[in-house]
């Protein structure tokens, strides 16, 4: 490995084709970046992709001030994307005469939906060769897909309501064939896109009305939608957990939704505050029982593990407040902002979070290294001579 | 080197000016901090300079100053046979160090001038107070002035019109264009003497003429202008030698104050203040409790003010309060308006880590009490960051290896140190105390503060002692 001055380089990977564009920023800030400039062990280099696909780096985003000014983008404009290189580990490489290059030791996604946390960045970080924080890439393709993760857990006999989903090929061709299906569901319904997160696009529908209008949303935003029962009265709770092998949860959390459905606003934005994930409509710990807390950490390692997530991931699950059935909704594979807040009240620093995540990747890259992915054979010499077995 | 090439940096000049500013304009300062300091660049690191008119000019001044210097320096040097370009370079090459003189003599000269024009101003104050009907309240002492004056004006406003200078308004101009502001009506007025040199509280007493006095403690601050803690403590009495037979309360938790105080004055301290004796006391994150019993009847009250230091004083400001006429009950409720003020011992929540603030309590006593109040909150994990103290002269060894004892003592779980010439002391004091817990070391404040949020973790107690100003570092 390089050393930059002595400490190691860390790339820190944000922004992204993704309707979670603007979370991804704050998630690579509020945390990450400022934590790893106030341990003053590594040198960051913050990654910035932009919602057309370009990829730019440059230190003065390090602050999340940069991405508060009014011309930032035109700023960016002026900036030459960088390109990647995969020659000697993984590269950033900024082009011109005068271009340079910089290797990089770790990498920390910072990416959520579409492109960055579904896995697709992930693959990419594995061809390149370099440790990367967080999940990998088949726990994040699976949790990215709602119904896929509805399907693994519930294959490995965990509780999840029920269900109808369908692309969107499928409901212009046969929608009445998905209506019926649907209504054998119990209204009223959850009507979500299947790829996004941060609640984007998801709606309660009661009424036909509102089930069609809820669709056409959903639709808009993804090619897949799922319809799910609604569980009332509900009690949201979600848990962020984090381990390779041996896994740790924070603490069980319990969104306090200022409206019907914990939105996007909500999470984000109802405090008025930029410290990543809205905190104040939230209950850490949440105030259930110790035997439904139990359960339900329990049922969320087992999830996690199920996928095979690592580094960090956070279960969202529905409680029936009256029945105390418990069920697993989703998934979360980057955790806004990294759950942080939840982190701290379960006695993590941002410190102790950030830098364990890094040791949690690299035990992990340690070990896929050790791992036998090639063999020597002499199947080509074989071909054209004798049939080959 | 770097320090000497720091002379010919183009900031330099502003440097200096902005550490004039930082020294209030004290000549004197200005040149100690100058014959101190090595490295002349990175020193505006907390605050800026304020383009005032007054800082505009001793720009123009520094840079006339400069030319002009190096022309005499060049001048001088050509006419001792030196060829004229070498005279040059001389020229520039002694400038730099005879421009921090120059401003030296400038600002004596201004001082001078300012003389005339403050007396005046200090001389229609006086008048103005001499006519006015209210009592007079002065406070002195090395530290805790603003809190004793905050706690008097909290408690005695619950039944008379009381006006005290806010901010550190202690010097006779600072008093004077307080006393501008006066309306005529008010029944209290609270002065905070300032005790820079001997004969300064003396001078405050004839101007202000106060009718009561407290003293609130005397330890090491400001001993490099004072040189002996029985100096400093001659000049804070000065106080009650005005006073006379006048009521003077002394606060006797301080062990100075004891041994310099008469018989005849009224001490206060964790058991009470004249007729307010006090019963029972708790403290924590929330406020103290106070249990009084006064004419047989018990008070309870409870103040936002945070530590068991601020027992004494309130009881001397419920025995002045009662004996200026106010009830019982109306001094309960002033003692319930009290609260913690301005970075001192100011608490506040930020994402569940309880960061309390102490930032202008930068004396050993202050130190201590900050400390003890840690002591108190058990079962939280305690943090305490500290650059350490200025001003304390050759006692700083002994001062900050006791500080570093008490935290050791105290069990603080992490002591955040700011490298410089005094902070290893406090290792120091700790390591000898076999302290358990980390001790973590950042070389500027800064650095502190922006790691310090991604360190903590709910419910954490954050105390942060004194913050130097650049003119410290």
């Amino acid at each position: 490995m390089r050393y930059y001055g002595g400490m190691k380089s860390i790339a820190v990977i944000f922004g992204g084709r993704s309707a979670e564009h603007d979370v991804s920023i704050i998630t690579a800030h509020i945390p990450i970046i400022e934590t790893l400039l106030a341990t003053r062990e590594y040198n960051v280099w913050p990654v910035y992709i932009s919602k057309e696909g370009k990829w730019y780096c440059d230190q003065r985003m390090n602050e999340l001030g940069f991405f508060k000014q009014p011309d930032w983008e035109a700023q960016l404009s002026e900036m030459k994307p960088v390109s990647l290189s995969f020659t000697a580990g993984f590269e950033i490489v900024w082009p011109g005469v005068f271009g340079k290059s910089q290797k990089i030791d770790i990498v920390f996604p910072s990416m959520h939906g579409t492109f960055g946390e579904d896995g697709s960045l992930m693959g990419l970080l594995r061809m390149a060769n370099v440790p990367f924080v967080g999940c990998d890439i088949f726990a994040s393709a699976v949790a990215m897909d709602k119904v896929l993760t509805k399907e693994v857990v519930a294959a490995e006999g965990m509780p999840v309501v029920p269900y109808v989903w369908f692309t969107q090929a499928q409901w212009k061709a046969d929608a009445d064939h998905f209506r019926t299906k649907i209504k054998q569901l119990k209204a009223p319904y959850f009507v979500k896109p299947v790829h996004l997160g941060s609640s984007i696009g998801i709606a309660k529908a009661k009424t036909d009305a509102e089930l069609e209008n809820a669709i056409e949303v959903a639709l808009h935003y993804d090619d897949k939608v799922l319809v799910e029962e609604a569980v009332e009265p509900l009690l949201e709770i979600t848990l962020p957990l984090m381990g390779n092998d041996d896994v740790r949860a924070a603490q069980c959390e319990r969104p306090l939704n200022t409206s019907e459905l914990f939105d996007f606003n909500d999470k984000y934005l109802s405090s008025g505050k930029s410290s990543g994930v809205n905190n104040a409509y939230s209950e850490i710990p949440a105030k259930i029982s110790e035997e439904l807390t139990r359960q339900i950490k329990d049922l969320g390692i087992r999830v996690y593990r199920t996928l095979g997530c690592s580094g960090i991931a956070r279960v969202d699950f529905l409680v029936n407040d009256s029945t105390k059935e418990v069920f697993v909704n989703e998934v979360n594979t980057l955790p806004g902002s990294l759950y942080h807040h939840n982190w701290k009240a379960s006695g993590v620093s941002n410190r102790d979070l950030v830098l364990e995540l890094i040791r949690l990747a690299q035990e992990r890259f340690a070990s896929q290294k050790s791992r036998t992915y090639a063999f020597k054979s002499d199947i080509l010499k074989k071909v054209g001579g004798p049939k080959v077995q | 080197m770097k320090g000497l090439l720091s002379r010919y940096h183009p900031l330099y000049i502003r440097t200096l000016i902005y550490m004039m500013q930082a020294n209030e304009y004290y000549p004197r300062e200005f040149l100690a901090w100058y014959h101190r300091t090595f490295d002349f660049s990175a020193i505006e690191k907390r605050k800026h300079l304020v383009y005032t008119p007054k800082a505009v000019l001793l720009i123009l001044f520094a840079w006339g100053s400069f030319v002009f210097s190096a022309g005499m320096s060049a001048y001088v040097a050509f006419e001792t046979g030196v060829p004229g370009v070498i005279s040059a370079i001389i020229g520039i090459l002694f400038a730099p160090f005879l421009v921090p003189y120059s401003l030296f003599v400038l600002m004596l000269f201004l001082n001078a001038l300012q003389i005339p024009v403050e007396w005046y101003i200090v001389a229609r104050a006086k008048r103005v107070l001499k006519k006015h009907p209210a009592v007079k309240i002065a406070v002195a002492g090395s530290y805790g002035k603003t809190t004793m004056r905050e706690i008097l004006k909290s408690v005695l406003s619950s039944g008379k019109r009381v006006a005290a200078p806010g901010g550190s308004h202690n010097t006779p101009l600072g008093i004077a264009k307080f006393v501008e502001q006066l309306r005529g009506d008010e029944e209290v007025l609270i002065f905070e003497f300032g005790e820079y040199y001997p004969g300064d509280i003396m001078r405050l007493c004839k101007f202000v003429e106060p009718q009561w006095g407290v003293i609130t403690g005397i330890n090491e601050a400001h001993l490099e202008r004072f040189k002996t803690v029985d100096r400093a403590a001659a000049t804070i009495f000065e106080l009650a030698r005005y006073l006379k037979d006048k009521p003077v309360y002394v606060n006797a938790d301080n062990e100075l104050v004891r041994a310099h105080a008469a018989t005849t004055h009224i001490r206060y301290d964790a058991h009470g203040a004249g007729d307010w004796q006090v019963v029972a006391a708790e403290t924590g994150i929330e406020g103290t409790s106070i249990d009084f019993k006064h004419d047989e009847a018990v008070l309870r009250a409870r103040s936002k003010l945070l530590g068991l230091h601020n027992v004494g004083p309130i009881a001397a400001a419920a025995d002045i309060a009662s004996k200026l006429g106010l009830t019982d009950e109306q001094i309960r409720l002033g003692i319930e308006r009290t609260k913690p003020f301005d970075h001192r011992l100011q608490p506040r929540l930020d994402g569940g880590v309880v960061m309390i603030d102490d930032s202008y309590n930068g004396n050993p006593d202050g130190a201590r009490v900050a400390i003890e109040f840690l002591r108190t909150l058990q079962g939280r994990r305690r943090w305490y960051v500290t650059p350490g103290l200025v001003e304390m002269g050759s006692r700083k060894q002994e001062v900050h290896e006791t500080i570093g004892r008490e935290l050791a003592q105290a069990h603080i779980e992490k002591v955040v140190l700011l490298r410089n010439s005094v902070t290893p002391y406090i290792a120091k004091g700790l390591q000898e105390s076999d302290y358990k817990g980390e001790i973590v070391w950042f070389d500027e404040a800064l650095a502190a503060y922006r790691a310090l949020p991604t360190m903590t973790v709910s419910g954490d107690v954050v105390l942060i002692q004194n913050d130097w100003p650049d003119q410290y570092f």
